[in-house]
């Protein structure tokens, strides 16, 4: 590294760029490492330059493919055809882009070419035993208030669960020796007080994800109101819609602001009714999101009919990663509301066998059997 | 190769570890530029098996510290020693001792007791290897807490002072990616991904870890179990796994794979009902037949 050293450096550095342009996180220390690293290995095996910047980059397990190309393409002086390909959409349904509009009582799906509501109902006040067992294709103001009340208490009941990290308390609880001598001590040795520590209680985690192809159509219409509920009653909760792609709603979803929400989700979510690759969405979710978002005490709440247009091998492997990962997955189907429909869809078939709860999803009265599952 | 990490993975070798180029140049480089070594992988691909084999490779003390959830200070730093202190403030009580000298009596060294991460780096005789094991495990905050340690290689004890590492120890960290390691601990280290092993490779590690067993069989069972881990399972069985039913099969006296032994013995590779239940007789032949097409 005497001549070629600077050359080398700014080799890496564009190396580093690059890495960074396609989404693997690459600081400056991963560099000033990666260039020590070289210091440190003979320069002319191509191979233990290969490994040795892949462990000093820190280049996790997912991004070795890409890791791996870009490495031919900076360090072996091959192009390689520049930048990804867009990644292949599935024919899709071309009805034109589906707009959210709230109409001061509801949030409807409008398609630009008919304008007529398709429900075509007028929503008034529901006395309760009807709401609940009214289905979520239509969705009132009031309901979502009792939608609200009801992820509450769905919160409370996976809240039950306590960490086994102490946390100071005032209440019952072990004793903390550590702080009862402190406070032993200014009292001259005697102890008059004894300080106590109990296990914390934790903060649910749930992650949605929520069909939003157009055999679940009836059913999108409620995904907007669930989702502002989800989001203003339960802090630690992810969602994401899927349909031919996974798209993040959770930051498009804000409370405070309806409107702004909606056209968010207008514009965000593609394919709004278009078909479904479930396998292939969970798989982008798992390769995007597991690590940082599941772990062993997340909920996993899927609402989806399983009718995959995709292959069925991929939904299983994308089912198992995220059975080795999550707490718990609940799958909620609409379609088991009609006393008719039975699970045989491939799809279904397959994801069935990781679930650990499978039930009706079609109105808040099948939502209340699920807190009696999770508790 | 750099002749250095080839001494490295020869070295390794010669303590009963058989490592590819990735993880002989990770010790090297981790070694050299003085950082941890995360180490990520499936179950059972030999991730704590490195730091044992480094510390006897180095001739020095493997401080272990497990992690679980709910692990804290406490148990993995320092802890006082209450049962002493309080036997010491009865005495001085009856001694009449001056009340304000009491903090001093009872806060010294001799009231300390040594957790892992303070054994490694109060260790006098020279580096040790501390192995955190499954640091997954434990909660978020206890990483940043870890953070700390690791950056600097001293603890402040509020009581106390400052205490500062003799030695830096060599410091590695396992994962068995249950839950994703902060990015800021992951910076912090340097990052190796242990994968299941190949053929070749797994056929010499059951070489070295199961003696008796001969090369066809060895052969036979590694072919077995690539298979095996090709199929859609939920748990894939890990060089663990192979070795204890490698060494099962030698207990019950068996030189050759056949149906019913593996039926017998499969507990010792699929630790999932429903994986058991997914490789029934059909799943077995298959396997059987393919561990055989390799002699």
């Amino acid at each position: 590294m005497k001549d070629g050293a600077h050359g080398l450096i700014a080799q890496l550095a564009r190396f580093a760029g690059a890495l960074r342009a396609r989404d693997v996180r690459v600081g400056l220390g991963d560099e000033i490492d990666a260039a020590t690293a070289l210091t440190l290995v003979d320069l002319l095996d191509r191979d233990e330059v290969h490994r040795a910047l892949r462990i000093a980059f820190k280049v996790p397990r997912e991004a070795w493919d890409l890791f791996d190309r870009l490495f031919e393409e900076y360090w072996d002086g091959t192009t390689a055809p520049r930048g990804n390909s867009p990644r292949q959409a599935l024919p899709r349904d071309h009805r034109g882009p589906m707009q959210w509009q709230w109409d001061g009582e509801r949030v409807r799906l409008v398609a630009p070419d008919s304008g007529e509501d398709p429900a075509g109902d007028t929503p008034g006040y529901s006395p309760d035993p009807v709401l609940r067992r009214k289905s979520f294709e239509r969705c009132t103001a009031d309901e979502i208030a009792a939608l609200e009340r009801l992820l509450a208490r769905l919160e409370a009941r996976l809240a039950a669960r306590r960490t086994r990290r102490l946390v100071p308390t005032r209440a019952r609880g072990m004793v903390d020796l550590r702080r009862s001598f402190r406070h032993a001590l200014g009292s001259e040795g005697d102890f008059l007080k004894l300080a106590r520590r109990a296990r914390a209680i934790d903060e649910p985690s749930l992650v949605v994800l929520y069909d939003t192809s157009g055999s679940m159509d009836a059913y999108t219409r409620m995904l907007v109101a669930f989702a502002f509920a989800l989001r203003r009653t339960i802090r630690r909760v992810e969602i994401f819609a899927f349909n031919t792609s996974l798209v993040r709603v959770t930051r498009m979803v804000s409370p405070a602001q309806v409107a702004r929400s909606l056209e968010r989700l207008s514009a965000g979510v593609r394919d709004w009714s278009g078909g479904t690759r479930i396998g292939g969405c969970l798989e982008e979710f798992n390769a995007q999101y597991l690590g940082a978002l599941v772990h062993r005490h997340t909920t996993v709440l899927v609402f989806s009919d399983g009718l995959d247009h995709g292959d069925a091998r991929v939904l299983a492997r994308a089912m198992r990663a995220l059975r080795e990962r999550a707490g718990r997955i609940l799958w909620l189907n609409p379609l088991l509301g009609d006393p008719r429909y039975k699970p045989e869809a491939e799809g279904m078939r397959v994801a069935l066998q990781f679930v650990d709860h499978f039930g009706p999803a079609h109105n808040l009265e099948s939502l209340e059997r699920l807190l009696r599952v999770v508790a | 190769m750099n002749e250095e990490i080839r001494s490295v993975q020869a070295e390794m070798e010669r303590c009963g570890y058989i490592a590819e180029p990735a993880i002989a140049t990770a010790v090297f480089l981790a070694r050299e530029m003085r950082r941890p070594l995360l180490v990520e992988g499936a179950a059972g691909v030999g991730k704590t098996e490195i730091a044992k084999v480094l510390a006897r490779m180095l001739g020095t003390e493997l401080v272990r510290l497990q992690c679980y959830e709910g692990l804290d200070t406490h148990t993995a730093l320092y802890e006082w020693n209450y049962q002493r202190q309080l036997l010491r403030l009865k005495i001085a009580e009856r001694e009449g001792h001056d009340p304000g000298r009491l903090e001093e009596l009872i806060f010294g060294r001799e009231y300390l007791l040594e957790r892992p991460l303070l054994r490694a780096i109060t260790r006098r005789e020279g580096p040790a290897v501390l192995l955190i094991d499954e640091v997954d495990r434990a909660d978020e905050g206890f990483e940043a807490f870890l953070l700390e340690v690791l950056s600097d290689f001293q603890i402040t004890i509020p009581e106390l002072g400052t205490i500062r590492a003799e030695h830096v120890p060599f410091v590695l960290l396992t994962s068995n990616r249950s839950r994703e390691i902060s990015d800021a601990l992951r910076r912090r280290c340097l990052y190796l991904f242990v994968e299941h092993p190949t053929l070749e490779k797994e056929i010499r590690i059951l070489e070295s870890k199961v003696p008796g067993v001969n090369g066809q069989l060895a052969r036979a069972v590694a072919r077995f179990v690539q298979r095996l881990r090709a199929r859609e399972l939920r748990k894939l069985p890990g060089v663990a796994e192979t070795i204890d039913w490698t060494q099962a099969l030698l207990r019950l006296h068996r030189n050759a794979l056949d149906a019913e032994t593996v039926f017998a013995t499969l507990g010792c590779l699929l630790k999932d009902e429903h994986d058991l239940k997914a490789t029934g007789q059909e799943a077995v032949a298959e396997l059987l037949a393919y561990a055989a097409a390799g002699d």
